[in-house]
């Protein structure tokens, strides 16, 4: 057998459903057994490693829904992830973005409607913490930029900044379920929904409340859109320099370059 | 010109946990050196890199990966190579090491280093990926033995044989995981003294020591115990025929206090000095 098929049989067995596949019975007719430990036993010793290893990432990387669900659920719901969801990256770390949307499909997360949301909110923190430490916006040179070339100017987000909206106040339930927070506290469901930027200002994460308007910007910009499509908007003249002075917008560059 | 300590590396080393970043930073422990696991450090920027560039200035340092999967029959991740060229600029580690096994294949990670068959076919094929890595990135590849819970049928080498071979075709060293040796040979039924007899000698830079955890029917590698005694017993028959190899103690699960890694590390010390003075 070439080594590549060998690596395809190996790979369908370990990554099989169930420890009992058909996948398992085919690559254990490749592999010596022996008297202590069948085929199949080995190939399950590898199975149960690799589950091991991608479950362990999204406990990682999702602590709080992890303590909102309990860890026995938090473990048998991401097995099921795991099972149905390959990496498809060398690193590691970046196995588990699509799990917020896996929890708004699992069935028996829905007594926590806001549980996919707080896993949004982590993978937003998570994705920042690695992110570039991008120099400081330089509002001086866009100053520069002759006026009728402003107008071709496309802004950019910091390179940490993810934008994440959700009816519930997931910033509230994320604090309180930090190990370094000591007084046992409440959210209320009604204090409604929140928009939110979480990014890395140095190395400082941090996650800021946005109002309708700052929404509306950082919305805009991450949609590529350029100045002069923004320059309808009367209140553009204090509102990007807000957004700029707070870090949120940390780029820009002329579309013409 | 470096930024960083020229000093090499030698004794008894540690591998650099981020539970541990603000006591090594604070206190300056002595440690020989430290090893990261280069794959921790491969994003863009943040407090990972700023804490491995703090550690690095004070202490000698090497890498270590797991993401290569050169052992795979997918084309070499351009983009991870890339991006592990550019840590190794940013760190100036003394070397870097990579797993003798294949984390991935069609495009899907199992983040396991998982075994070779050991034939003529897949010698051909790692020894063409290892020259391909080192010609990326310009240096040559220390290659760790993996632990392994399987022999495929049809095997044509052993393993000292399959990697004496690489040594001879692509001048990569070896970096000897003794606990990982112990681990194979028992399951397996291998004599582990002989297994290291077999080794490239001169081609070993590096030792690994970890603890395994012991099943009903075979041993399993967690690195997240002590040394545990057979092991320190075939490390202690391992660098008297090679000599005091640089050696590092690796614990990656439930990792303890750096109290109890230095603990580790003064035992392993103490061995090579004993050998160190048997030579003199």
């Amino acid at each position: 057998m070439r080594l590549g098929e060998i690596q395809r049989l190996f790979h369908d067995a370990v990554r099989s459903a169930d420890d009992d596949s058909g996948a398992i019975h085919e690559a254990s007719l490749a592999i010596v057994g022996s008297a202590s430990l069948p085929a199949r036993e080995h190939l399950l010793i590898y199975r149960r490693a690799v589950l091991g290893t991608l479950t362990r990432a999204l406990t990682e990387i999702y602590p709080v829904c992890r303590r909102l669900t309990g860890a026995e659920f938090f473990d048998a719901m991401s097995r099921d992830y795991a099972r149905r969801t390959a990496s498809r990256s060398p690193d590691l770390g970046a196995y588990g973005e699509c799990f917020a949307d896996f929890i708004a499909g699992f069935e028996a997360a829905r007594v926590l409607p806001y549980l996919a949301d707080v896993a949004r909110l982590e993978w937003c923190w998570h994705r920042a913490f690695h992110a570039a430490d991008r120099a400081p916006f330089d509002p001086a040179g866009l100053a520069a930029v002759e006026d009728e070339r402003q107008s071709r100017i496309r802004l950019a987000l910091h390179p940490s900044a993810s934008l994440l909206a959700s009816g519930y106040p997931v910033h509230r339930i994320w604090e309180v379920n930090q190990p370094e927070h000591e007084v046992v506290s409440s959210v209320s469901l009604d204090e409604g929904g929140v928009r939110l930027v979480v990014w890395r200002q140095q190395y400082d994460m941090r996650i800021d409340l946005l109002d309708e308007r700052e929404w509306w910007l950082l919305d805009a910009v991450r949609s590529g859109a350029t100045l002069g499509a923004l320059s309808d908007s009367p209140d553009l003249p204090t509102l990007l320099p807000r957004c700029i002075t707070r870090g949120w917008i940390a780029a820009w560059k002329s579309i013409d370059d | 010109m470096t930024r960083f300590t020229r000093k090499s590396i030698e004794g008894a080393g540690i591998g650099l946990r981020t539970c541990h970043y603000r006591e090594i930073l604070g206190s300056r422990p002595p440690v020989a050196w430290f090893e990261a696991v280069a794959d921790n450090y491969l994003g863009d920027g943040g407090m990972p890199l700023l804490h491995l560039e703090q550690v690095r200035e004070h202490y000698p340092m090497t890498l270590h990966g797991v993401g290569m999967s050169l052992g795979s029959t997918d084309p070499l991740d351009q983009a991870y190579l890339r991006r592990l060229g550019r840590l190794i600029g940013r760190i100036e580690p003394a070397w870097v090491s990579e797993h003798l096994a294949w984390i991935s294949v069609g495009g899907s990670y199992l983040h396991e280093l998982l075994p070779l068959p050991y034939t003529q076919e897949a010698l051909e094929h790692v020894a063409g990926r290892i020259s391909e890595a080192q010609d990326a990135l310009g240096l040559p590849l220390l290659i760790e033995n993996p632990s392994s819970y399987l022999v495929f049928r049809g095997e044509q080498m052993s393993e000292p044989e399959f990697l004496r071979e690489l040594v001879r075709r692509t001048g990569c060293g070896i970096l000897l995981d003794v606990n990982n040796a112990y681990v194979s040979a028992m399951n397996h039924g291998w004599d582990p003294s002989a297994y290291i007899n077999d080794l490239p000698a001169t081609a070993i830079r590096e030792i690994h020591l970890a603890g395994y955890e012991a099943h009903e029917n075979y041993l399993f590698d967690t690195h997240g115990h002590r040394v545990h005694p057979p092991v320190w017993d075939l490390y202690a028959h391992a660098i008297e025929v090679l000599g005091p190899v640089p050696t590092l103690i690796e614990w990656d699960t439930d990792i303890p206090p750096l109290e109890t890694l230095r603990d580790e590390a003064g035992k392993a010390q103490q061995h090579l000095e004993r050998r160190r003075r048997r030579a003199a």
